[in-house]
């Protein structure tokens, strides 16, 4: 319940920050699938089991997105907004890869990412305001 | 003196006023250049987004293709031919002056004159063409060079800074692609996608295209003196070329012109002794003074 505030805004701007990508193609693709693996990776309503059968179907899809955008030429240069945030963390934008190079998983890799750990998130507190 | 004989000094008298007046017109460019727009047949080669795909060893020999088979190609082709033939009038012709005599010999000079000046005009007609040739060709090769400039422009620093990033995603990519492969696929459960396995499939064939590319004798790089030049340094090169080809063209026009000269003055020069011989061979009385014809006086 502690970790419900910050979890959802976590989501929020995932998907905020993925959804100006009108024109990017395999770009489009990884971001929408990322924002949904991560919806997943949160999402305290889904059941441990099934969060887990779901991210490892989700991995298998990235591992490939990533790769298709990691070898798409047509980005090469495409100097876009949507482009340049997207290159501008590899650990980020290539979770499965990043996480597997690292060797921690990629729920992990996402906070680690955002300045969290999961000891951090365990120990939030929730407080009004 | 004959009528026949006079009638022919007159009409050589006036061909070779014409032939020298001919022959100074024919190296005179401004005349050429009213005729240039109208007249010369034209070369119009492939557009230069085409020719800048070409690979610089296929270029040149493409270029040169395409204007051959040009009317402006097969013009001077006509033309070199023309000039060839008229070479070989002008020597026998030089032949036949040397052992011909009197009135035959002049008629002949005459003849040579009037063969220099059309050979003078096919030269400079053959130049004009040429010079077009060459224009259209310079033109061509800077269009190349300013389109290869706007490929290359519009790296601005935020842009080369987007392409490094994906530059060192790629290498980390590719750095850590055999760590990750057998982490994913080889520990875990996590299967070998279709698109894994195709894309490997498809890399390997690509892979085998690309070493056939890559030994291919036409992907091999344009040599200058023992030196690899780049598709820009060879359009330079080629730039330069028919620069040199231009300035050449010109001095050869100052040759032209210097030639001309020398027909109109030869043509002069006939004149004059044709004047001359008709002033000796004249019925006229020569102009009488009282001292000569004392002699009619001194007698009864």
């Amino acid at each position: 319940m502690k970790t419900k505030p910050i979890i959802t805004a976590f989501v929020f701007s995932a998907v905020v920050s993925f959804s100006a990508l009108a024109e990017a193609g395999t770009l489009e693709n990884l971001e929408r699938e990322r924002a949904l693996t991560i919806n997943t990776m949160l999402n305290p309503e889904i059941a441990i089991k099934d969060r887990q059968a779901k991210i490892a179907s989700a991995k298998v899809r990235l591992i490939d997105l990533e790769r298709m955008v990691l070898r798409d030429k047509k980005l090469t240069g495409r100097n876009t907004p949507t482009v340049r945030q997207a290159f501008e963390n590899y650990d980020l934008t290539f979770l499965v890869h990043g996480a597997t190079e690292k060797n921690i998983s990629i729920v992990d890799a996402w906070l680690n990412q955002l300045g969290m750990t999961t000891q951090s998130v365990l120990s939030a507190s929730l407080r009004r305001r | 003196m004959s009528y026949n004989k006079q009638t022919i000094r007159f009409q050589l008298l006036a061909s070779v006023a014409v032939i020298a007046v001919g022959a100074l017109l024919a190296s005179s460019s401004s005349v050429h250049a009213a005729a240039d727009a109208n007249n010369i047949p034209a070369w119009n080669p492939k557009s230069s987004e085409k020719l800048i795909k070409l690979p610089a060893t296929y270029l040149k020999k493409s270029l040169d293709h395409d204007f051959q088979e040009s009317t402006l190609g097969l013009a001077i082709q006509k033309t070199e031919e023309k000039t060839g033939l008229k070479s070989q009038t002008l020597a026998d012709l030089r032949d036949a002056i040397e052992e011909a005599e009197g009135e035959l010999k002049l008629e002949l000079r005459h003849q040579f004159l009037g063969e220099k000046r059309n050979f003078l005009e096919l030269i400079s007609e053959k130049n004009r063409y040429r010079k077009k040739h060459l224009r259209t060709k310079h033109r061509l090769f800077e269009r190349m060079l300013k389109r290869m400039a706007e490929k290359n422009r519009g790296m601005t620093p935020v842009r080369q800074e987007l392409v490094n990033r994906q530059e060192g995603a790629r290498q980390r990519f590719k750095s850590s692609l055999a760590k990750v492969d057998m982490k994913l696929f080889q520990v875990s459960v996590v299967p070998e996608s279709r698109y894994t396995v195709k894309y490997a499939e498809n890399l390997a064939a690509i892979e085998k295209l690309a070493s056939r590319i890559q030994s291919h004798r036409m992907n091999t790089s344009v040599q200058v003196d023992g030196q690899p030049l780049s598709k820009e340094d060879y359009i330079r090169q080629l730039l330069a070329d028919a620069q040199a080809e231009l300035a050449v063209l010109e001095q050869e026009e100052t040759i032209l012109g210097y030639m001309a000269k020398l027909v109109a003055f030869d043509a002069l020069a006939l004149s004059e002794q044709a004047l001359d011989a008709e002033m000796a061979d004249s019925d006229r009385p020569s102009a009488s003074s009282p001292a000569k014809a004392v002699d009619y006086f001194l007698t009864n």
